[in-house]
């Protein structure tokens, strides 16, 4: 049979508005900071942040300095928007259709479980890498024309080092999303694990004794501005999509044995979830 | 030739429930086979576990000769479904969803088929779907799984929300479609229905098969429920006929239920003076507790409609 990536093209087109809404959100945010560091400039120089402050900006980059500056007021908190959007997308995927009842008019054509969420997955991936450019745009658009001690290259490496911790997170609420009752419950859980992640690493950050914290939290193997002056650390890239990748394949593992539901499995017990956890 | 659709010992159960107590059934190629049962009986569930949208707990489905959990995606290609609780991407129109059902499908598309369906069903598919009438919508989701001539026509609840008229067009398009040697298997709760459309029919009843009927010999089992009022209260003994039951009495009005009876029942009546008589259409749970029931089910009020017991 021939492949095709309907799945992709039709995911695709429905998140076409929000893709393009938390694009230009990224792109007016990028732009905006970039044209008012010369302002900021210097009355930033003369500050300097208590300890405690600085660990709340998502990286060591001192604030006096352009790439501190786009870090904290920047890529500090943007991953956050395009995690709203992988959650939704991920939530979406399974509970969602399962939710509305779609789902068996669309599993009941000659498509697998493993591509029908292969396929959702490429369309997160390509609507995050997206929005992620939309954001660069911003810069593209900004730094050329300023006086600031940033790159277009670290602007695009940073951009894209968004990327994977989006991802994990959409993985997580993917395979919630799998073993969960419903959309709400998966949505829930996806996002109390994202806030939980960025506190303790802003927790980690400013209480020493607690800084193995930082270990637990996926803010601290991304490292907000950091690619803007060190370039990327592959080996954090790797441990986070290698953690998304892991979520992926659970959600696999859980819906390909699974019984689809549908308008979501309000029912299901303790025990229910747990055979869909362990497959 | 492979039947159509084989259940061999099918089992499902739900946590504690048991929805298919081990459902046996063959369906062969090239007729319209009804899946005649009252709501829970475990219809849905047999037509999900044949398209592997549910496993069985035990047992074999097979479609085509092929197996519903290990060839599924062929299974798939090879069927056209309609489900009972049918629901499409509001979102989109109706000749949007058409061409997404259609991109799954690697059959050569057939737009002049499409375009016959539509206009055979009366339905306009440039409309969102959001914005179509349960009806509309119902059409909608029969023209998909018409259009890419399936070998099997899987149907749970095929003419539910359509009207007469249109119900006698998919009974056509039905029967064009097993003059071609495809195969259609639809569920449905209405005994009238059944026994217009299908060639043979088995009935679910309590997640089993309780009988598998020629149609001819299924319509020969016809129900009829009669309630006549007579001047005065008729001799207690009238009805102590073969093939006729009474039901229930009521001062000079009797309800009685005559299955092959029937002539001899008007004839018994004809002798004594009768005020009203009216003819009740048989539910099919009547239907079922005549025919079908377990000995210790057969009681009197059971067989009463169930707005009078």
């Amino acid at each position: 049979m021939r492949y095709r990536l309907n799945v992709v093209e039709k995911s695709l087109r429905d998140q076409k508005w929000q893709i393009v809404g938390f694009g230009i959100a990224l792109l007016v945010m990028a732009a905006l900071i970039v044209y008012i560091w010369p302002s900021y400039r210097t009355t930033v120089a003369s500050i300097q942040l208590p300890e405690a402050v600085q660990a709340l900006l998502g990286s060591d980059l001192a604030y006096s300095t352009a790439a501190g500056f786009v870090s904290a007021e920047y890529f500090s908190w943007i991953p956050i928007l395009l995690i709203v959007y992988t959650v939704i997308q991920g939530t979406g995927a399974i509970a969602g259709e399962e939710g509305s009842g779609t789902i068996d008019l669309l599993m009941s054509q000659p498509l697998t479980r493993t591509g029908m969420v292969v396929q959702k997955t490429v369309a997160v991936c390509i609507g995050s890498a997206l929005i992620a450019g939309f954001g660069f745009l911003g810069f593209l658009v900004s730094i050329p024309f300023v006086d600031i001690q940033i790159t277009l290259k670290g602007a695009a490496l940073a951009s894209a080092n968004m990327l994977p911790m989006a991802l994990l997170y959409y993985a997580v609420s993917l395979w919630f999303g799998s073993v969960l009752p419903n959309r709400t419950y998966a949505a829930g859980g996806a996002i109390a694990l994202a806030t939980a992640g960025y506190f303790f690493n802003t927790i980690a950050a400013a209480v020493s004794s607690l800084s193995w914290f930082k270990y637990a939290s996926p803010f601290y193997y991304y490292g907000a501005g950091l690619p803007l002056v060190k370039g990327i650390d592959w080996a954090h890239v790797l441990l986070l999509l290698g953690i998304a990748a892991l979520f992926v394949a659970l959600t696999v593992r859980s819906f390909a044995r699974r019984d689809i539901t549908i308008g979501g499995a309000s029912n299901l017990g303790l025990r229910d979830m747990l055979g869909r956890v362990l497959g | 030739m492979a039947p159509a659709i084989e259940l061999r010992s099918v089992v499902k159960d739900y946590g504690r429930v048991r929805a298919l107590r081990g459902i046996d059934l063959t369906v062969e190629a090239a007729q319209i086979y009804g899946f005649l049962g009252p709501n829970g009986a475990g219809k849905t569930t047999t037509i999900r576990i044949l398209l592997d949208l549910i496993r069985p707990t035990s047992g074999t489905a097979r479609v085509l000769g092929l197996d519903s959990q290990r060839d599924s995606v062929e299974v798939r290609r090879r069927c056209g479904y309609l489900p009972g609780d049918l629901r499409m991407y509001e979102g989109l129109r109706g000749s949007a969803f058409l061409d997404l059902i259609d991109s799954f499908r690697p059959q050569k598309r057939d737009p002049q088929y499409r375009r016959e369906l539509l206009e055979r069903l009366d339905l306009d598919a440039s409309m969102p779907i959001r914005a179509l009438s349960k009806g509309n919508k119902q059409k909608l989701g029969l023209v998909q799984a018409l259009m890419h001539r399936p070998d099997v026509l899987i149907l749970d609840e095929p003419t539910s929300g359509l009207d007469p008229l249109v119900q006698q067009e998919v009974a056509k398009l039905l029967e064009e479609a097993v003059a071609e040697g495809r195969t259609v298997f639809f569920s449905s709760h209405v005994l009238p229905e059944v026994e217009r459309l299908s060639h043979a029919v088995a009935i679910i009843r309590q997640g089993t098969i309780a009988a598998v009927e020629d149609i001819t010999r299924l319509k020969s089992r016809a129900v009829h429920v009669l309630e006549i009022t007579f001047a005065e209260p008729p001799p207690a003994d009238l009805f102590a006929l073969p093939g006729v039951r009474e039901l229930h009495r009521d001062g000079a009005t009797v309800h009685i239920q005559a299955l092959d009876g029937l002539d001899a029942a008007i004839k018994a009546i004809a002798a004594y003076h009768v005020v009203d008589l009216r003819t009740e259409q048989p539910s099919l749970e009547d239907f079922f507790l005549a025919h079908y029931a377990a000995p210790d089910e057969e009681r009197v009020e059971d067989a009463l409609p169930a707005e009078r017991r």
